[in-house]
């Protein structure tokens, strides 16, 4: 170090003292010239007229906090750089759970497909898999993530529209067939249906010559999401959560390599929820998790370092930049304080991030390329561990191939030919982005306590609360949409006249029937008295449930997938044990 | 034409992400109507039943999975077997260019896709009730 770069002391008082003064000059002369439209050396373009800002304030994207003109050291006096900035690797996380950043990192090329029959899948899964793709997540269709056979009077219509239909252990193994296990790492949503998903990829090793303990398997066991989200749950919160926790015990005693739970606040987010909210949400959700896995006697250090929060990017680029910064740094002191504990494998949070996908629009689709880029651009700025990005048209459909291939290389441009990544944490130290970080910390920690105070996730899904707080920000939202007051090119701004139709995914009609004549084979072609049994068994563990007892339902379904029971046979024995949850309907 | 008409929001289907289907409701709610959320996961029968029940003016339904097709034509079936068929549907969602005559053919008095604005829904409300009386 030379003589003349001698470091700065941090922010004495006489230095805050100086750059207070040095602000309100700026204001009174600079600034002031600048709003009259007086004519300083640098406006000399300008014409002499008063200039207005464009908004009266600026609020953040999901509106919780003003966004001031300019962000000057006096706004980060309060942040300790050590205590609460500190280095990647190191509590509290904010810069990351990695000290190298993403300089060891190689993003994968990762999809989350699946629609149709077990053919179609197929022929699109192996065409990943040339293609290079070596994560894949499962997208399943509606009746079966409910429970359904395919031909349930429920299901007509929906077989195989959102994803793959699958009625047995076959259907799977159809569908990867031509998939090397050992290479493909594989997730699937799998919320309100976890046991059976798990005894699913269990059959399915087995049936493909492994041993299911060498496989990588990743299951999201994330009822609460359901209730939240997607509108697909089958149990009340608490057997729901119940289940679950008898999947990740299950998978912590006998499946080591698998991952069994990660927690996703990216449909809360997509329904209407704030950054803030996203944080304080998803760490009560976690807790809730945690905590009923710990009644079960597992310790948290067998799953926990395993879980990640499964968040969404949005458009305001710094507040999302500003929001993975402060969930690693709330989650690190929560967690420390809820489970007592200094373990950085369980304090360092991972997260996930599933790109805004609300926030596609059906029109001009081809500028969703460019909103998914920034959401993936504030992913790799904010550290996100790893990313998953929707496709430029699903806003109007399923994607294509090519537009789910678009979407993957996005992560791997900005990466590798754009130097993000460089060095961790880049956003680090910036006034505004550590003030940023502050102030949803402390705002999600707020949100948080409230979830806690009404007793908790199962509590705020059960009162209305989550779906309240949701709708009104989606309605919020909606009407700032339409006052013009939230830009939305191509929808409330430079809207275009004539729209150019792009190609766009068509499903195979016949699909539905063709596996509705399968299920009826399987259900025909298999050992009844083997099938019966494993439903009794089914039946028995959930009705043990029922009276208190503590017995894990995991085994009861992996002979019960295996004896080719379908999965609508499956859950109706459930169902008629537990009942079936009926959500309040809040608008 | 006053908006003291009564709209029926539903959720045919399995799809349970109500988002549109909750904005649209506030923003009928907020134009004046009178609006009947059913909530999602709803049978055809169901849908048809609150219809019935509750004497509404205007079904919309809100559809997102790709079901849209085998779901309306259900429910306009069981209107017809009721002897409501009068009533007029509407369908918001993710429904593709290329499906919005085929509705229309079994139908659909209108289908608003991603985007549309509160001023469309309401006016066209009003213009499908006009005609209707």
């Amino acid at each position: 170090m030379s003589a003349d770069q001698k470091p700065k002391p941090a922010y004495s008082p006489e230095f805050l003292a100086k750059f207070h003064d040095e602000l309100e000059h700026m204001e009174k002369t600079t600034l002031k010239d600048r709003l009259s439209g007086g004519i300083k050396a640098q406006f000399k373009a300008f014409t002499g007229t008063e200039v207005k800002e464009t908004k009266e304030e600026f609020r953040t994207g999901s509106g919780d906090f003003v966004v001031k003109r300019v962000y000057t050291p006096l706004d980060t006096t309060h942040i300790d750089p050590i205590m609460d900035i500190g280095l990647p690797g190191q509590m509290p996380y904010t810069r990351g759970r990695d000290p190298l950043g993403f300089r060891a990192h190689e993003w994968p090329l990762n999809y989350y497909a699946g629609y149709g029959s077990g053919e179609s899948a197929g022929e699109r899964y192996k065409a990943l898999y040339a293609s290079g793709a070596r994560e894949l997540t499962l997208a399943m269709d509606l009746p079966t993530q409910i429970g359904l056979d395919s031909d349930a009077p429920l299901a007509a219509g929906e077989v195989g529209k959102v994803g793959l239909a699958v009625d047995t252990c076959d259907d799977l193994h159809r569908a990867l067939e031509t998939i090397p296990l050992d290479e493909m790492r594989l997730a699937t949503v799998g919320n309100c249906n976890s046991p059976w998903i798990l005894a699913m990829f269990h059959a399915l090793a087995e049936s493909k010559g492994h041993d299911p303990k060498d496989m990588h398997f990743q299951i999201q066991n994330d009822p609460i999401k359901e209730y939240t989200g997607r509108g697909t749950y089958i149990f009340s919160p608490s057997v729901a959560i119940d289940i679950s926790s008898d999947v990740t015990e299950y998978i912590c005693k006998k499946l080591p390599k698998w991952a069994p739970q990660y927690n996703c606040t990216t449909t809360m987010r997509w329904g209407g929820a704030s950054a803030s909210q996203e944080v304080g949400f998803g760490i009560a959700n976690s807790l809730c998790y945690i905590d009923a896995a710990l009644a079960k006697g597992v310790d948290p250090v067998d799953f926990v370092p395993r879980m990640h929060l499964h968040m969404s990017s949005d458009n305001d680029l710094f507040e999302e930049v500003a929001k993975f910064r402060a969930v690693r740094r709330l989650w690190a002191k929560i967690a420390g304080e809820h489970l007592k504990t200094d373990d950085p494998r369980i304090l360092a949070l991972r997260t996930t991030v599933f790109t805004a996908g609300d926030k596609l629009t059906a029109q001009e689709p081809l500028n969703n390329i460019t909103r998914t880029t920034m959401h993936v651009l504030a992913a790799l700025l904010g550290g996100a561990d790893n990313i998953v990005v929707p496709a430029y048209d699903e806003a109007l459909a399923l994607p294509t191939y090519e537009s789910a291939r678009i979407a993957t290389l996005i992560k791997n441009i900005l990466h590798d030919e754009c130097y993000v990544g460089q060095t961790a944490d880049p956003m680090g130290g910036s006034y505004f982005v550590e003030s940023l970080t502050t102030q949803i910390e402390e705002k999600a920690n707020e949100c948080y306590r409230q979830v806690k105070d009404m007793g908790g996730a199962a509590a705020a899904i059960e009162n209305g609360f989550y779906l309240k707080e949701m709708s009104d920000g989606m309605y919020r939202q909606f009407t700032e949409v339409e006052s013009g007051e939230r830009t939305l090119i191509g929808v409330n701004k430079h809207i275009r006249e004539t729209e150019t139709p792009i190609d766009i995914f068509k499903g195979d009609p016949e699909a539905e029937q063709r596996q509705i004549d399968r299920l009826k084979e399987s259900r025909t072609n298999r050992d009844q008295k083997r099938t019966a049994a494993a439903l009794a068994e089914v039946r028995r563990v959930a009705e043990a449930k029922n009276m208190g007892n503590r017995e894990n339902i995991v085994p009861s379904f992996l002979e019960a997938v295996r004896a080719r029971a379908t999965v609508g046979e499956i859950f109706d024995e459930l169902r008629e044990v537990f009942g079936e949850y009926q959500a309040p309907n809040v608008v | 034409m006053s908006n003291i008409a009564r709209v029926l929001i539903g959720k045919p289907g399995l799809d349970g992400h109500e988002a549109g289907a909750k904005v649209v409701a506030r923003m009928l709610l907020d134009a004046g109507f009178e609006v009947i959320y059913t909530g999602a996961r709803q049978t055809p029968e169901m849908i048809v039943r609150s219809a019935l029940e509750e004497d509404v003016d205007v079904i919309g339904l809100s559809l997102l999975s790709g079901a849209h097709y085998e779901l309306c034509r259900r429910i306009l079936e069981l209107m017809r077997e009721e002897g409501v068929e009068d009533i007029p549907v509407i369908v918001g969602g993710i429904i593709p260019a290329e499906d919005i005559p085929k509705l229309e053919e079994i139908g659909v008095k209108a289908v608003f896709g991603p985007g549309s604005g509160s001023k469309e829904i309401v006016d066209t409300i009003s213009t499908i009730l006009e005609h209707a009386a």
